[in-house]
C-alpha cells in the first residue's frame, strides 16, 4: 500500500513540476526560415543578383506587438527569405507580455531589430535603441506624417497601421426602434449630440420588453456592460478619458498625442456623463462592473445590446464566416463617435496607433540596412500589401495601399465618411500617459469606487490630475 | 559535522580507498549541478544586486545611480511612498494567516487519516488533488466561484483589500493543505509504535498523548511544513495575480506582485524594482533562517 502512495507521489510531482513548466513560457517562438529555403535562394541569387544586393547582406528580427497576426507574419517571412535569402526572424510576445519580452530579447545578442513602439513616453525609455527613420521609405511613404512619433530630433518609430474606435452600435435594432411609437428619434442620422444619444439610449433601456415584443429581439438593455475588470476597463481609462484628454490638449495648444505634463480635469464633468449613461443604461449590475463575469462583446453579438464601445479591430469579430455564434453581424453594425458634449457637431471617430515600427540602433549596420530593405518590401510587394490588408485586417497609413489593397474593414472606412462629413478625427491623446499602466490603475481604483460603492467623483478628479503630474514628474527626470 | 559520518570508514581499508576515491573524483561529480546552480542562481543572483544600484531599461544598458533606487522605494518627490510598507505588512499579515491555518489544518487531517478509517486513500488523494493543479488555473477556477457567491450581495473579490485577502487566503488553503497533509502523514507513520504503546500503558489520555508524543516527535516534520508554507507565502504571485491582480487599487498587492509591478508597470523604474527584489530577498531570508532556527531548536531524538 504504502508503495502505491509512493509512486502516486511520484507521478504527481512529475506532472505538476511539467505544469508548472508550461506557464512559464511567455513567447511562442516560431522562426520563420527555413534552410532549405535559404539555400534555395541562394542558388537563385546568381540570377536574381540584383534583388540580393538590394536586400542586404544582414539579417532581420521582427519582435511582433499583435498575437493575432502572427501566422500572417511568419508566413510573410518566409515568403521573402525565398525571395531574396534574406533570414527573416519573427517572434510574437503574448498577449500582454510585449514589455517583458522586448527587455529580454533586447539584452540578447540577437536582439529585435524591429520593435514595437506605443507612444512617446515609450520612445524615452527605449531612447538608446531607437533609430533615426528619417530617410527610410518607410518615412517617406507614410501619408500623414504625424503618425510618425518624433523624439529628441529623430523620426524615432512610424505607424504601422492606424485604428479607430467609437461607438459600434447595432443599426438593425436602432433602425426598428425608429419606427415604433413615442421613439426618441425618427432617424439614425438624428444622433449627433450627446444629448439625443443620452436620451435614446434612456429610452431604449426603459423599454426593453416593449421593444423586443414589437422587433423579435432579444434586449437586455441599450448599452453593453462596462466591465471595469483589467480585461475591459482600458476601454474607459484609456480610450473614453483619452476623448477628456484631448479636448484638453487642444485647448492648450499643445502637441495633441505628446501631451503635457499638467492636466486639469476641465472635461471630467462630460466623461462622467457618458460614463453615467454607460452604467445606466445597462443590464448589468454596477455593483458588479469588475467581477470579469461580463463579455460586452458578446453581449452586442447576441443582440442583446444595441451600443458597444470599442475600436475597428472588433470588426473581425463579427464577420459572417467567425464561427462564434453571434447572431449579429457587421451587416448590421456601424459605428459613430462618442459623442462626448463638447464640440460634437464637429467630432469624428478617434484616429490614432499604438503599433509603431521602431528600427533597433544597436544592431550592426548589415542587419538595419536588410531590416529597412525588408520593411520596405513588405509595404510595397504585392505579397507584404495584401498579408497586411487581407490577412492581418489592418489598415496601413502608406501610400502604396491603393486598390486592392485598401482596407476592407467596415469600421475603418467611416473614418472618411465622417471625414468627409466635415468631422475632425479625434487624435488618441492617451497615448501621451506618463507610465501608462500605473496612471490608469490609479484612476480606475476610485472610477470602481464610484461606480460600485458611491465614492465620490472627486477623488476620480484627484487621481486623474495629481497622478498624471506625478508621473509625468517621474519618467521625465534623469 | 561532518566527522562522524566517515568515523566508521576510516578504521576499514576499502573505507579509505572510498574515501580517496570520492576526494579524488568530488569535482567531477560536483561540477555539473555546480555549473547549472551558478549559470542558473549565483550569476544572475550576483548581477541583480549590481542592476540595483543602476537606472537600467535592459540588462545590458544601464548605467550607475547609487543609492537612488533604494532611496526611491519609500521617498518620491519628497513625498513617502507607501506602497510598498503595505505590500510588507499585508504579506507579513497573510503569511502568517496562511501558515497558522495550513499547518493546524493539515496537522487535523493527517491525524484523522492515519486512524485507519474506510477510504482513508480515497481521502488523501482528494485531498492531494488541488495540489496538482497550477496557481493561476485554480484562481481563475476560484474567480468564478467567489464572484457568482458574492453576486448574491451584489459584491466582488475584490470588494475590499479585506475581501481579497480572504479569497487569497482559502485559494492558498485549498490548495497547500493536502500537500503538507502527505508530509504530516509520512511524519505520523514515523512515530515508533513501542513508543506510543509506552505511553499507553503509562496511562496517558489522549491529549498527553498528543502533546508529549506525537507534537515533540513531528518537531522535524513540523520545521519542514512551516518552512514550506512560509516561504510560499512570502513568494506568492500567480495567485495574487490571478485572482485580485492587486485590486482594489494595489490594496491587494503582495510583495512579489508589487515588485512586478513596479518592474514593468511603471516607466523607467526597473532599477526601483530591482532594489525591492533585493531587499525582498533579505527579508524572507532572514525570516526563513530565524524559523528554521526556531523550530530546530525544538526537535527531539527518539
Amino acid at each position: 500500500m504504502k508503495k502505491k502512495i509512493v509512486s502516486v507521489l511520484l507521478c504527481a510531482t512529475m506532472i505538476s513540476s511539467m505544469l508548472a513548466g508550461c506557464g512559464s513560457d511567455s513567447a511562442t517562438t516560431t522562426e520563420g526560415t527555413s534552410e532549405a529555403a535559404t539555400e534555395e535562394a541562394a542558388a537563385e541569387s546568381s540570377d536574381s543578383a540584383e534583388a540580393s544586393t538590394d536586400a542586404g547582406s544582414g539579417s532581420v528580427y521582427l519582435l511582433n506587438f499583435k498575437p493575432e497576426t502572427d501566422g500572417a507574419w511568419q508566413d510573410l517571412a518566409a515568403t521573402y527569405t525565398e525571395q531574396t535569402g534574406v533570414d527573416v526572424t519573427v517572434v510574437t510576445a503574448a498577449d500582454g507580455q510585449y514589455k517583458t519580452t522586448l527587455q529580454s530579447e533586447l539584452a540578447k545578442s540577437e536582439a529585435p531589430t524591429i520593435f514595437n513602439i506605443g507612444s512617446t513616453a515609450d520612445c524615452a525609455e527605449y531612447a538608446n535603441y531607437i533609430y533615426d527613420l528619417k530617410d527610410s521609405s518607410l518615412y517617406e511613404h507614410l501619408t500623414d506624417k504625424s503618425l510618425a512619433l518624433e523624439y529628441d530630433g529623430k523620426v524615432a518609430a512610424v505607424a504601422n497601421c492606424y485604428e479607430c474606435y467609437g461607438i459600434i452600435y447595432n443599426k438593425t435594432i436602432l433602425e426598428g426602434y425608429c419606427g415604433l411609437e413615442g421613439a426618441v428619434i425618427s432617424s439614425v442620422d438624428e444622433i449627433d449630440n450627446f444629448e439625443t444619444l443620452n436620451a435614446v439610449a434612456t429610452d431604449i433601456n426603459n423599454r426593453v420588453d416593449e421593444i423586443n415584443d414589437a422587433l423579435g429581439t432579444n434586449l437586455t438593455g441599450a448599452f453593453a456592460s462596462a466591465g471595469l475588470d483589467s480585461g475591459s476597463n482600458w476601454r474607459f481609462s484609456g480610450h473614453l478619458a483619452g476623448l477628456a484628454l484631448y479636448y484638453e490638449f487642444k485647448d492648450a495648444g499643445c502637441d495633441l498625442v505628446a501631451g503635457q505634463g499638467t492636466v486639469t480635469g476641465k472635461y471630467l464633468d462630460n466623461f462622467k456623463n457618458v460614463w453615467d449613461m454607460y452604467i445606466s443604461t445597462s443590464s448589468a449590475d454596477a455593483a458588479t462592473l469588475d467581477s470579469g463575469a461580463y463579455n460586452a462583446e458578446q453581449e452586442l453579438g447576441l443582440g442583446e445590446a444595441v451600443f458597444y464601445q470599442n475600436g475597428d479591430w472588433e470588426y473581425a469579430a463579427f464577420a459572417p464566416d467567425n464561427e462564434n455564434g453571434y447572431i449579429v453581424t457587421t451587416d448590421d453594425l456601424s459605428m459613430m463617435p462618442i459623442y462626448f458634449g463638447v464640440d460634437d457637431e464637429n467630432e469624428g471617430l478617434a484616429v490614432g496607433t499604438e503599433n509603431h515600427w521602431a528600427v533597433n540602433a544597436q544592431a550592426s549596420q548589415e542587419d538595419i540596412d536588410s531590416t529597412l530593405a525588408f520593411l520596405d518590401w513588405v509595404i510595397t510587394s504585392d505579397e507584404g500589401r495584401d498579408a497586411i490588408t487581407n490577412q492581418m485586417g489592418l489598415t496601413a497609413p502608406f501610400d502604396t495601399f491603393t486598390g486592392e489593397f485598401e482596407s476592407k474593414n467596415g469600421f475603418a472606412s467611416m473614418v472618411n465618411e465622417y471625414a468627409a462629413a466635415g468631422k475632425t478625427s479625434v487624435a488618441w491623446s492617451f497615448n501621451a500617459t506618463p507610465s501608462v499602466d500605473d496612471w490608469r490603475a490609479d484612476f480606475v481604483a476610485p472610477l470602481t469606487e464610484y461606480t460600485e460603492r458611491g465614492g465620490s467623483w472627486d477623488d476620480v478628479k484627484t487621481a486623474y490630475v495629481d497622478q498624471w503630474a506625478y508621473y509625468w514628474e517621474l519618467s521625465n527626470e534623469q | 559535522m561532518s566527522e562522524y559520518s566517515l568515523a566508521p570508514f576510516i578504521k576499514k581499508r576499502k573505507g579509505r580507498i572510498m574515501e580517496k576515491a570520492i576526494k579524488r573524483y568530488f569535482p567531477l561529480f560536483v561540477m555539473p549541478t555546480l555549473i547549472a546552480f551558478a549559470i542558473g542562481f549565483i550569476v544572475p543572483f550576483v548581477y541583480g544586486i549590481f542592476l540595483s544600484f543602476c537606472k537600467f531599461t535592459t540588462v545590458v544598458d544601464w548605467s550607475w545611480v547609487g543609492l537612488q533606487n533604494y532611496a526611491r522605494i519609500f521617498v518620491v518627490n519628497g513625498k513617502l511612498d507607501t506602497s510598498f510598507l503595505h505590500s510588507i505588512w499585508y504579506t507579513a499579515l497573510f503569511t502568517v494567516t496562511s501558515v497558522l491555518i495550513i499547518n493546524v489544518v493539515a496537522f487535523a487531517i493527517g491525524m484523522a487519516l492515519t486512524k485507519g478509517i474506510k477510504g482513508t486513500n480515497l481521502f488523501r488523494t482528494a485531498f492531494f488533488l488541488p495540489n496538482l493543479i497550477g496557481g493561476i488555473v485554480l484562481s481563475y477556477i476560484w474567480l468564478m466561484i467567489f464572484n457568482a457567491v458574492l453576486q448574491n450581495f451584489s459584491k466582488t473579490i475584490v470588494y475590499s483589500q479585506w475581501y481579497a485577502f480572504w479569497g487569497l487566503i482559502i485559494v492558498v488553503c485549498w490548495q497547500q493543505i493536502g500537500y503538507m497533509m502527505i508530509i504530516y502523514i509520512a511524519g505520523i507513520q514515523n512515530i515508533p509504535g513501542d513508543l506510543i504503546e509506552a505511553a499507553k500503558i503509562d496511562g496517558a489520555n489522549a491529549w498527553q498523548m498528543l502533546r508529549n508524543v506525537t507534537l515533540p516527535m513531528l518537531m522535524p516534520t513540523i520545521t519542514i511544513c512551516s518552512f514550506l508554507t512560509l516561504t510560499n507565502g512570502f513568494k506568492l504571485f500567480d495567485q495574487n495575480l490571478a485572482l485580485t491582480g492587486g485590486n482594489p487599487g494595489k490594496m491587494s498587492q503582495l510583495l512579489a506582485l508589487n515588485i512586478y509591478d513596479t518592474m514593468y508597470g511603471t516607466t523607467g523604474w526597473q532599477g526601483v524594482g530591482q532594489a525591492k527584489a533585493v531587499i525582498f530577498f533579505i527579508l524572507v531570508a532572514i525570516i526563513a533562517v530565524a524559523q528554521n532556527k526556531l523550530t530546530t531548536s525544538k526537535e527531539v531524538e527518539s
